[in-house]
């Protein structure tokens, strides 16, 4: 099994550094093609090993070699394979093979098309070390090369100037939070005297409730940070910059959710601070709500995905934060599927509209794209949770766990959301693909993907309808890890009443989108409509203000206060005072320097003057020694 | 030849560079490129002659030079002090042999020679004069090479990193006789020899007035906010080679003699001063990352940053347990290589564009793609990315000092923040976007003489981070015995909490490993009843 471990884990790394040969030179397709087929063989060993857990239900667990070792400290290389593990191999080997090949497609015609696969391929080993490893200080190696990644993909197209931006927003961002999960990491190695999750966990019960607080706050700010929770997201929506593949793969699948799988994997910690999860929990809620209102109105089809995504993770949190971790994880991996899905299709349609973003100036799509718009449909249907999709066993489950757990704020919350969501997906779908053609106005001559990245897409679209069916299997394995609490409603009226009431109100928020956003009256919008001069219109468009906000009053003083520290602290203070103390010096011996004239009658008055002093000096010090004694005296008395 | 390997160390590029004078000019580079890469080899030879399980000094020498004052010749190395002359070795050696096109190339490599007698000496040293004798030399070849080799303002630049160290130096020296003075009032003999001074127990009040003294010297050097305004000036004016030896080498001086005289010198002291000192290194870490933010000239901006990264090394230092002094040995090193590093970067593009401004570049990814990537993978390790060199040193430093203040930590964690702020948005401005000048579409990417310096420290930046431990066990097992000096030496209450003591633990588990043996034995003897 071990060998399986170290092929899953290795392959990605073997197939970035293959793709980074050939950095420099031509466009070769090996570079797109080797990397893909490595990622195969990761996803085979992967599982391998999820048969072998599931079949035997034995971990596996490796220590390779020492990291870092001096005092009490001791951090290895250590990777685990258990049954949280094996899930999120299992899913960002499936997303990432599929992404691999659907982009050998997509960056077709890029100049920087081995570069790409290179990153991507690093990405890859970066999201394994994090979700394999055996301890915390693992765990933030895979943390920050994740963020350095996606920083590297962001900024893809290096010579936009959005795109860079977007990329050092993101990776500051993350910088930030990586700095509350550091303190994180530093309080459970002097509280627990290990970084191993293992013998963490194990001690952690005997601990004050205060620190255990303190490790569950600092490490939720670390996973706040990736997984771009309020205030920390905006992020997100800027990265949306970086080519489609990447923001179907890091900010949609996995990435992101990296947040989610720490909260999972330190379950034994937060299950001993139930305040801070219900912080989590309502946090989660509110980005939900927070981020579907943001997707309701924005007209850039990817940052509408990605506003999803945030919402999504919110969900996740909420789950999370109530204790059932199963119910998180599960909709983290079916999340991945259909978002993923979702993404790429977007990126289809990119292709097919020459980079054209805002989903007003398409319409009627479904023409040309027939393909594209199954799959996206599909992937819209799930994510809006309509049964039997994916989605509506994962999401429903969190809206129950949320309504047995008593906490019917959350719930509401949620459910509407569960609205919204279905509003602006259905939206996007109906702009895009339905309606009047629009986009001959802008003169585009859309056509469909190559077929082969059509075939990459459907292990995706297979899984966001049949995921679902999974559930009790997954059930059983994870629960053999996390805590195994079953969330049923008590009444079976009350429970199909929910079902049913929810499933009625989603599809109601669907067939309205649809009314509202198939009709022939649709226009690209100009700035003049009522709608988009009313107050809710414009907050929402700009974020709530949020990214103004950060600019203004953060970065630019940031910006100004560093000017202020250099032109006028160090230069004209410290500076300026070290100079000042050399300058007494010098100009102390230039005015001296008369004496030195070589006037005789000046030299014999500062002889005379000086016989003065040193005679003076002479009876001073002679008097001090006579009365040494009463002088001691003296000073003693002052405290000398 | 193994038994005076550091005499040979610190003398034989002294020799090489007298005789240097002599070598035809055409052949003075491989003449120096040669005798670097021997002394470099020879130092490599004493890390493999090194015992790591050892935590005392090694290849000691003795020579006694003025009998009646006690003042020896006396050079060792721990794991402490190796590995910076291992690096300072390396460091002449690939500085050498990257050199570029410089006027008067002999008296260059004459120069440098003769520096890297005295980067040899200092460390080496274990005499206070001897110490402080190689101290001060080394500031005369660098005076030199910033005065002969500089910019526009070289003068005042030199000038003023020499008397503003001086100075620190003179007050440093006034402590040494003192402590000599102390040491002879204890024992009756005089002494200069630092190991005799580490069993000489002061009063409190003595501690810190000394204390205070050795600071002054040590915090010029590091150097220490509000010290630290000289480095910008000699950064700014020196040539490339001079600011790559003085960020890699020369500013550890002040950090390694922290370690090796404040620390097991005046241990209630350094307890005393840890809170203020820490403040220091957090104004360091943050305020000059955000001075580092508002340069404009790319040099100032790496400049800046050896300063703030110098802050998490002091605040390693100042955790006082043996994570943290670790940590901080390992950035010393991880902070000459990476920097060192970058140095060169830059020297590579003002070579081509003779301009520091980043307002000049732009773009430059596109045009020289693999100097891009040095400079990334340089940027990265700068900014502490896991598997890079610098990590290992910043990790271990903040986490020995979370033990210490938690707050204090929080606020100097920000290091990785406002690092990753200023490095960025520099490399943004020189790499990213459109090519705007002309003057950048023609330019040669990174030739041979280039990468025999950059492929190496690209190489250990990574090496080192994923497998640190080569360096970290015996660095730990000096460390150790450091601390546990401290501990045994420290007089007050709260000294002896905050130095952790590492004998306790070993006593614990060998009287509770004789308490089971007791047992079983009674036990067995009840059970034979």
């Amino acid at each position: 099994m071990e060998l399986f471990l170290y092929t899953a884990l290795f392959s990605p790394l073997v197939g970035s550094l293959f793709a980074a040969l050939f950095g420099a030179s031509k466009k070769t397709k090996m570079a797109g093609i080797i990397p893909s087929a490595l990622l195969g063989l990761s996803l085979i060993s992967s599982f391998v090993l999820l048969v072998s857990v599931l079949s035997s239900g034995e971990t596996v667990h490796v220590e390779m070699m020492t990291w870092m070792a001096t005092g009490d400290l001791y951090i290895p290389f250590g990777f685990v394979v258990d049954q949280v593990s094996v899930t999120m191999m299992m899913v960002v080997t499936l997303v990432s093979t599929v992404v691999h090949v659907y982009a050998i497609g997509y960056m077709d015609h890029d100049k920087g098309f081995n570069r790409f696969f290179s990153y991507l391929s690093a990405f890859v080993f970066s999201m394994m070390v994090l979700v394999m490893s055996d301890n915390f200080a693992g765990l933030f190696i895979g943390w920050e090369g994740v963020g350095l990644c996606s920083w590297l993909l962001i900024g893809f197209w290096y010579h936009k100037e959005s795109a860079t931006w977007a990329a050092n927003e993101a990776f500051i961002m993350n910088r930030i939070a990586d700095l509350g999960m550091l303190i994180g990491i530093f309080l459970v190695y002097w509280n627990t005297g290990t970084l191993q999750y293992e013998q963490a966990f194990a001690i952690m019960p005997s601990l004050e409730i205060d620190v255990l607080t303190w490790m569950g706050i600092f490490l939720f700010i670390g996973a706040m940070g990736k997984s771009a929770q309020f205030p920390l997201h905006t992020w997100l929506a800027d990265a949306m910059e970086g080519p489609t593949p990447v923001s179907a793969l890091i900010h949609a699948a996995t990435m992101v959710t990296a947040g989610v799988y720490l909260v999972v994997r330190a379950n034994p910690l937060y299950d001993l601070i139930p305040s801070v999860g219900l912080f989590i929990a309502s946090l989660g809620a509110f980005v939900a709500l927070f981020a579907a209102s943001m997707a309701l109105v924005n007209r850039d089809m990817k940052r509408v995905i990605a506003y999803s995504t945030l919402s999504q993770l919110g969900y996740m949190f909420a789950a999370a934060g109530l204790g059932a971790y199963w119910v998180a994880l599960f909709h983290l991996m079916a999340h991945a599927f259909f978002k993923a899905l979702l993404f790429l299709g977007a990126g289809n349609v990119m292709h097919a509209m020459h980079d054209e973003l805002d989903p007003f100036k398409m319409g009627g799509l479904n023409k040309v794209m027939k393909g594209t718009f199954v799959m996206m449909t599909i992937a819209s249907v799930a994510l809006a949770g309509i049964f039997p999709l994916a989605g509506f066993f994962s999401k429903d489950l969190i809206l129950e766990v949320a309504f047995v757990e008593n906490h019917y704020i959350i719930y509401s919350v949620l459910l509407f959301t569960a609205g919204l969501t279905a509003f602006y997906s259905f939206r996007l779908v109906a702009l895009i693909f339905h309606g009047e053609e629009r986009y001959k106005l802008f003169g585009i001559h859309p056509h469909e993907a190559y077929k082969f990245m059509l075939v990459a897409m459907s292990p995706l679209l297979l899984l966001a309808i049949i995921a679902g069916s999974f559930k009790m299997t997954y059930f059983e394995m994870v629960t053999k890890l996390l805590p195994a609490t079953e969330y049923h409603v008590h009444s079976s009226l009350t429970y199909w009443i929910m079902t049913i009431g929810t499933q009625l109100f989603v599809a109601f928020a669907i067939v309205y989108a649809y009314k509202k956003y198939t009709s022939r009256d649709i226009k690209v919008p100009d700035g003049t409509s009522k709608l988009e001069n009313c107050f809710c219109y414009k907050l929402l468009i700009n974020q709530y203000y949020i990214p103004r906000f950060y600019e203004d009053y953060i970065v630019k003083s940031y910006r100004e206060l560093s000017e202020i520290f250099w032109t006028k602290i160090d230069q004209k203070i410290v500076d300026a005072t070290v100079d000042g103390i050399a300058n007494i010096f010098y100009q102390t011996g230039e005015r001296t320097r008369v004496m030195q004239s070589g006037n005789l009658s000046t030299m014999l008055k500062w002889m005379v003057a000086g016989t003065v002093t040193l005679l003076s000096l002479a009876v001073a010090f002679g008097l001090a020694a006579r009365y040494s004694g009463e002088i001691k005296i003296f000073l003693s008395g002052l405290g000398v | 030849m193994l038994d005076h390997i550091l005499s040979i160390l610190i003398f034989f590029p002294a020799l090489a560079a007298v005789l240097g004078f002599a070598v035809n000019k055409n052949s003075i580079r491989s003449y120096g490129v040669a005798v670097a890469t021997i002394e470099f080899v020879l130092a490599l030879w004493l890390w493999f002659a090194f015992d790591s399980s050892v935590s005392g000094m090694q290849f000691m020498e003795h020579i006694p030079l003025v009998k009646a004052f006690g003042i020896n010749y006396i050079v060792g190395v721990d794991g402490i002090s190796l590995f910076i002359i291992i690096l300072a070795a390396f460091f002449t050696m690939i500085g050498i042999a990257s050199l570029g096109e410089t006027k008067d190339i002999k008296n260059m490599i004459v120069t440098l020679l003769f520096l890297q007698m005295t980067m040899v000496g200092v460390f080496a040293a274990l005499d206070a004069i001897v110490f402080y004798l190689f101290w001060e030399l080394s500031l005369v070849p660098m005076l030199y090479i910033i005065g002969a080799w500089g910019g526009p303002l070289r003068i005042y630049a030199s000038v003023k990193f020499f008397l503003y160290t001086f100075t620190g130096s003179l007050v440093m020296l006034v402590g040494m006789l003192f402590m000599a003075y102390f040491y002879y009032q204890a024992t009756g003999e005089w002494s200069f020899a630092i190991l005799d001074w580490y069993r000489l127990i002061l009063p409190e009040t003595f501690q810190k007035w000394l204390f205070v003294a050795f600071f002054f010297g040590f915090a010029i050097k590091v150097p220490m906010f509000p010290f630290h305004t000289w480095l910008p000036y000699a950064h700014g004016q020196a040539p490339t080679i001079g600011s790559v030896i003085l960020a890699a080498i020369l500013l550890k001086m002040g950090t390694y003699a922290f370690i090796r005289f404040s620390l097991p010198l005046f241990p209630d002291a350094s307890v005393y001063f840890m809170y203020p000192i820490a403040v220091l290194a957090i104004i360091m870490i943050i305020y000059t990352a955000m001075v580092a933010y508002a340069q404009k000239d790319i040099k100032q901006v790496v400049a800046y940053s050896s300063v703030s990264h110098m802050g998490v090394i002091i605040l390693g230092i100042f955790a006082l347990n043996v994570e943290g002094i670790t940590g901080s040995i390992f950035l010393m090193i991880a902070h000459g290589v990476v920097s060192g590093a970058l140095f060169f970067l830059v020297g590579v593009i003002y070579d081509r564009r003779h301009t520091k401004y980043m307002s000049e570049f732009g773009g430059l990814a596109s045009v020289m793609p693999r100097y891009a990537t040095i400079f990334g993978i340089m940027l990265m390790a700068s900014v502490g990315l896991p598997l890079t060199i610098n990590f290992v040193g910043e990790f271990l430093s903040l986490l020995g000092f979370y033990k210490q203040s938690h707050t204090l930590t929080l606020l100097a964690g920000m290091a990785i923040i406002v690092g990753a702020i200023y490095m960025l948005s520099a490399y943004k401005k020189m790499f990213f976007g459109v090519v705007t000048k002309d003057e950048n579409r023609n330019l040669p990417d990174v030739n041979k003489r280039e990468l025999v310096a950059l492929i190496p420290l690209t190489i250990i930046t990574i090496w080192l981070g994923i497998y640190p431990k080569v360096l970290l066990e015996p660095i730990n097992t000096s460390v150790e015995a450091v601390v546990g000096l401290m501990h045994e030496k420290s007089l007050t209450q709260e000294a002896k909490s905050r130095i952790p003591n590492l004998t306790k633990d070993a006593e614990v588990i060998t009287n509770s490993a004789e308490n089971t043996v007791e047992n079983s034995t009674e036990n067995s003897a009840e059970e034979a009843h």
